[in-house]
């Protein structure tokens, strides 16, 4: 009976004892297990707080990203600004230069339309032309009408030549002014041929002088014509 | 009453231009110069052509289109140089003016007749 | 002033010239041959005519006188017709083709109306300071005796070369608007 109870006794104390190191083993690896999971809860946390952390300074970073973007933004959006204003100048400058060389391109043709009037004056010219041409002819005419005339004075101091030798003695002092005469006679007909001469001359200049002014003057109203029609074109492309 | 008219300060050429159009049955007249042209225009009115040389005395030529087509207001009548003008400036001053088209001498009537009998309507 | 070979361009051109508007048909021949420029005056008339622009001045001097030989080529048998008008259209369309061919090389170009003057006057050319003076004896057909004297006086120096030979016979052609 002792046995009994001493082997009772010993189980039940064995068994608390065992009880007693299973509860502490259940409390340890509980606690363990806990401690595992606070571990892991703390551990959880900690990442979560490091990802917070993570995420918050990248939020700030991209704030800060954003931030100077935006600072950037600004200063293109005001260099912008400036360039547009710019340009909104020039092209009210362009405005202004168009319609003012408008008004140049109106002012050319007009002066081009005036200049042609020039053909006026050159049928002035030409008709004075003309009057020096009908004049130099009639210096012509003149000229040979003094050539015959001398002519029939050498004739007429030979005659009277002539008429003195038949004379005699007495006729000596007529035939002296007869060959006075026709001395006289002889240097007209010299200085009327020489007087011809500078006639052709004169006809020469004067007919090529007014043949350049005639065809001169075609040539600057045929230049006049291109220059008036490039100012049309030129006020057309203005339109 | 003349559909044509000829103006040319020189006599062969009026004799040879005319002459060559009467010959193939057109009514034509003839002026010396510009001055002349003008006139005669403004007294035929029955004129559907012109044909005209440019340099001549008391009025050039182109002188006298800018005339018809101005003073004269008549836009209708068909005007053809005959000249020995041949630069592209002058050209441009007969086309300006109102002239239909440009002949460089020596007048060769064969080729132009039935452009010239259209021109006279 | 005028360089060699544009002396020998305006010979040239002025060869063409004759050639093609002197003779009254193409059938006819024509003779052109150098002669010096102070031969005594042979003929009775001249028709004279001139170019002008802005670098020079070219002056056209066609000898000619009045003779049955020429009055029978030119007239033919309209013997109504004065000899001297039909020579100064003549003259007229030689120097108008001198004037077409120039404007290749000269743009600005005029020509004047032509003038009769008795013959007497060409050895006064001279007196014009001409920078290039030359003359051309002319036989067409079997009777017919002309002289072509060519005078440039130019104020700015003159340098080309034309070419005559290329050059089309636009002529005659109705150009329309």
């Amino acid at each position: 009976m002792e046995i009994h109870f001493i082997i009772a006794a010993t189980s039940s104390a064995v068994t608390a004892l065992i009880a007693w190191a299973l509860h502490r083993w259940h409390r340890a690896s509980t606690a363990s297990r806990q401690g595992i999971a606070t571990q892991a809860g703390e551990t959880a946390l900690n990442q979560a707080q490091a990802r917070y952390d993570a995420m918050s300074s990248a939020h700030a970073q991209q704030v800060q990203a954003l931030e100077s973007q935006l600072v950037e933004l600004r200063e293109d959006l005001l260099n912008r600004t400036e360039l547009a204003d710019r340009i909104r100048q020039e092209l009210d400058d362009a405005t202004r230069k168009h319609a003012a060389w408008e008004q140049q391109a109106s002012r050319i043709i007009n002066e081009a339309v005036r200049l042609k009037g020039l053909a006026a004056t050159f049928e002035r010219w030409h008709e004075q032309m003309t009057s020096l041409m009908t004049q130099n002819q009639d210096m012509h005419e003149k000229n040979q009408e003094l050539s015959s005339i001398v002519r029939h004075v050498v004739i007429v101091s030979l005659n009277a030549s002539i008429e003195a030798a038949r004379a005699g003695t007495a006729g000596r002092g007529f035939a002296v002014v007869a060959s006075e005469v026709r001395a006289l006679a002889a240097r007209s007909e010299e200085l009327s041929r020489s007087y011809r001469d500078s006639l052709h001359r004169n006809d020469l200049t004067t007919t090529a002088t007014f043949q350049d002014i005639q065809a001169g003057g075609k040539m600057i109203a045929a230049s006049l014509s291109s220059v008036e029609a490039l100012a049309y074109q030129f006020h057309n492309t203005l339109h | 009453m003349a559909k044509i008219l000829v103006v040319d300060d020189s006599s062969t050429v009026r004799d040879e231009v005319a002459g060559f159009l009467q010959k193939n049955g057109l009514d034509v007249d003839t002026a010396v110069d510009g001055r002349d042209g003008l006139s005669k225009l403004k007294a035929s009115p029955g004129i559907k052509l012109v044909i005209s040389d440019v340099n001549m005395p008391n009025m050039d030529g182109l002188t006298m289109v800018e005339k018809i087509r101005g003073e004269l207001a008549n836009t209708a009548v068909n005007i053809i140089m005959l000249t020995t003008e041949s630069s592209p400036a002058m050209k441009e001053r007969g086309k300006a003016a109102g002239v239909k088209g440009w002949i460089v001498k020596p007048f060769k009537g064969e080729a132009v007749l039935e452009t010239f009998r259209k021109l006279a309507g | 002033m005028i360089s060699a070979r544009a002396k020998e361009s305006v010979e040239r051109i002025l060869r063409k010239a004759v050639q093609t508007r002197l003779p009254i048909s193409s059938e006819s021949d024509c003779v052109i041959s150098a002669m010096a420029t102070d031969t005594p005056v042979r003929h009775t008339h001249v028709v004279v005519l001139t170019i002008s622009s802005m670098a020079f001045r070219l002056l056209l001097v066609l000898h000619f006188s009045e003779s049955d030989a020429m009055r029978a080529y030119y007239l033919g048998e309209r013997t109504d017709r004065a000899l001297q008008e039909v020579f100064l259209e003549v003259s007229n369309l030689c120097c108008g083709a001198i004037n077409q061919a120039l404007q290749a090389d000269f743009p600005d170009l005029g020509m004047s109306t032509p003038y009769v003057l008795d013959a007497r006057c060409v050895p006064h050319l001279s007196e014009l300071d001409p920078d290039y003076l030359a003359s051309f004896e002319i036989r067409i057909g079997e009777s017919v005796d002309l002289i072509a004297t060519v005078c440039v006086c130019a104020d700015a120096p003159i340098d080309f070369v034309a070419d005559v030979d290329s050059a089309e016979e636009s002529s005659g052609e109705l150009e329309l608007f």
